[in-house]
């Protein structure tokens, strides 16, 4: 084990720091105002080192849907291996560190006057605001797959009912059944997640349901971790998983939820249980904000994550363009904090300084099998890149034990990064 | 700014109030500590770091010496499977220093 230190120690470290710059009254400079819209991964996050950072500062953090229901690890639960409590996060402890927590829904955004309009009647005015409102589906993108069509083939893209919905479908077909499902182009939410999801569900068919059989359509000829995933599948789901690349007919043209029926541009699939992973982009309120661009996902200045189309608001976590950095849990967490460190830079007069930054993602092959992706960026410049020679996913031809050993971390990963997002 | 430019900031920073000066002056210096270079660097150690320390250990008690040391053997050691060994050659010596410098610093402080 390298690098690291308890949250316990890290926050104790910051309070240390924050003690220290408690003013004095005769300090009456007005406090600077942050305010996070989103209580996820990123936002939470931010909004936490934010008021740890700078304490004298007025923080109010934004979240429409509490408790919030993570995504990572939420394939576990579609396929029966967890339960959705264990996805449950509340804010309260963010709270109690002395940030504001505002339950409503931020329904538009001033950029020219600063101001963030709630669902719930109020307004909040800020000094830096910050974005981390995670992804919407694009509705309609894929002909027949409308909003209403989630009913009968869930998404569950989103953690929660979703997440119980699939489940649900999956329990309820009978063995013999064929689930289908479709995987869209990148950019979208959790690169690996498709694979992991089709993995974790060819074990559930092959140990609980053995006469039945899931194909994965996918847009893409290429995913994340495609050889660790194509061996573990030849492995452990010869007979229970079937893959389809775009080139192959693959990319779903259009669904129709009535009849359950999936269409490609050849061939047609009646679905027992159909799971479509659309077509995504930033959550609207980026939109209303005038910070996503024409692809529908915000453009922001890598060292300061500032939008680039408004200033004083910076954008994080899945909404923002930050790729080569993938929309990751991991991605959405180390960009809370360096974001929370360069606004407070910013309101006090420092410049924003660029840095190296790092993503690790783990995804299970098997309950107790995992694989990982790891990689290091820079984001001098103002965009980010991949730092040559460093990174890459786990050793393809590996022993069981590496992947029992990173399915262990895995678990270790959650804990942590849900007690640095959440406290 | 330099780990080194951080720690000398925080000392100034004691200095200051020692001298009873107004905090106006204070924030400056304690914010350029705690979002310094290293603390920048050290961000993404507490993504996987911060839970109770089994299949991902703490580093609780550990000296910047032995956390420096880990790094460079991630960073040679040829074959390895971690996520680790991949992370470790994304950074310099230099900033390897700063990182377990400053991880060290941080535990003692708590």
């Amino acid at each position: 084990m390298t690098c690291g230190l308890t949250r316990r120690q890290f926050a104790a470290g910051l309070s240390a720091t924050a003690a220290a710059t408690a003013a004095p009254p005769a300090f009456a400079q007005a406090a600077p105002r942050i305010v996070v819209v989103g209580g996820g991964f990123g936002g939470a996050t931010a909004a936490r080192f934010a008021k740890q950072l700078m304490p004298r500062a007025d923080v109010t953090l934004v979240e429409r849907s509490l408790p919030y229901m993570a995504c990572p690890f939420s394939n576990l639960v579609i396929a029966g291996l967890r339960d959705i409590g264990a996805q449950a996060f509340r804010l309260e402890r963010i709270q109690a560190r002395g940030v504001r927590l505002v339950a409503d829904t931020a329904r538009d955004i001033d950029p020219a006057r600063r101001t963030v309009s709630l669902a719930g009647g109020g307004e909040l005015s800020y000094d830096r605001l910050i974005l981390s409102p995670g992804i919407d589906l694009r509705w309609g993108a894929l002909e027949g797959y409308e909003a209403g069509a989630e009913t009968a083939m869930p998404h569950a893209w989103k953690a929660g009912e979703q997440t119980r919905r699939l489940r649900r479908q999956l329990e309820d077909m009978e063995d013999g059944g064929l689930v289908v499902m479709s995987a869209p182009a990148a950019p979208y939410r959790c690169p690996p997640g498709p694979y992991e999801r089709a993995s974790l569900i060819a074990h559930y068919l092959r140990t609980q349901k053995p006469r039945s059989k899931l194909i994965l359509l996918d847009a893409k000829n290429e995913f994340s971790k495609m050889a660790l995933f194509q061996a573990a599948w030849a492995e452990h789901y010869p007979d229970h998983l079937e893959w389809r690349a775009a080139r192959d007919d693959g990319r779903v043209s259009r669904v129709d939820p009535g009849s359950m029926k999936l269409e490609t541009d050849f061939e047609s699939f009646s679905a027992d249980v159909a799971n479509i992973i659309p077509p995504q982009k930033a959550a609207a309120i980026a939109g209303r904000a005038g910070v996503a661009d024409a692809t529908g996902w915000c453009p922001v200045d890598a060292t300061r994550f500032e939008s680039t189309l408004q200033p004083n608001i910076h954008v994080i976590g899945d909404a923002a363009i930050a790729a080569p950095m993938p929309k990751s849990a991991f991605s959405a967490n180390l960009q809370g904090k360096l974001c929370a460190m360069q606004v407070v830079r910013l309101l006090s007069g420092l410049e924003a300084e660029a840095t190296a930054l790092a993503n690790t993602c783990y995804s299970y092959v098997t309950p107790q099998g995992a694989v990982s992706i790891a990689d290091v960026y820079r984001n001098d410049g103002g965009t980010f890149e991949s730092v040559e020679g460093a990174g890459g996913v786990s050793p393809v031809e590996a022993p069981g034990d590496v992947r029992r050993a990173e399915a262990r971390e895995a678990e270790a990963w959650f804990a942590a990064i849900t007690t640095e997002a959440f406290g | 700014m330099t780990l080194k430019g951080a720690l000398a900031a925080m000392t100034g920073l004691a200095l200051a109030a020692c001298a009873g000066e107004a905090g106006k002056a204070r924030e400056p210096a304690t914010l350029a500590a705690g979002t310094g270079e290293a603390a920048r660097l050290a961000a993404a150690c507490s993504g996987c770091h911060a839970g109770p320390g089994a299949e991902i250990a703490s580093l609780e008690g550990r000296s910047a010496g032995d956390i420096r040391a880990m790094l460079g053997a991630y960073k040679s050691e040829r074959g390895g499977t971690t996520v680790m060994h991949r992370l470790s050659r994304g950074y310099t010596d230099t900033e390897i220093e700063a990182i377990s410098t400053y991880l060290a610093t941080q535990a003692e402080g708590g």
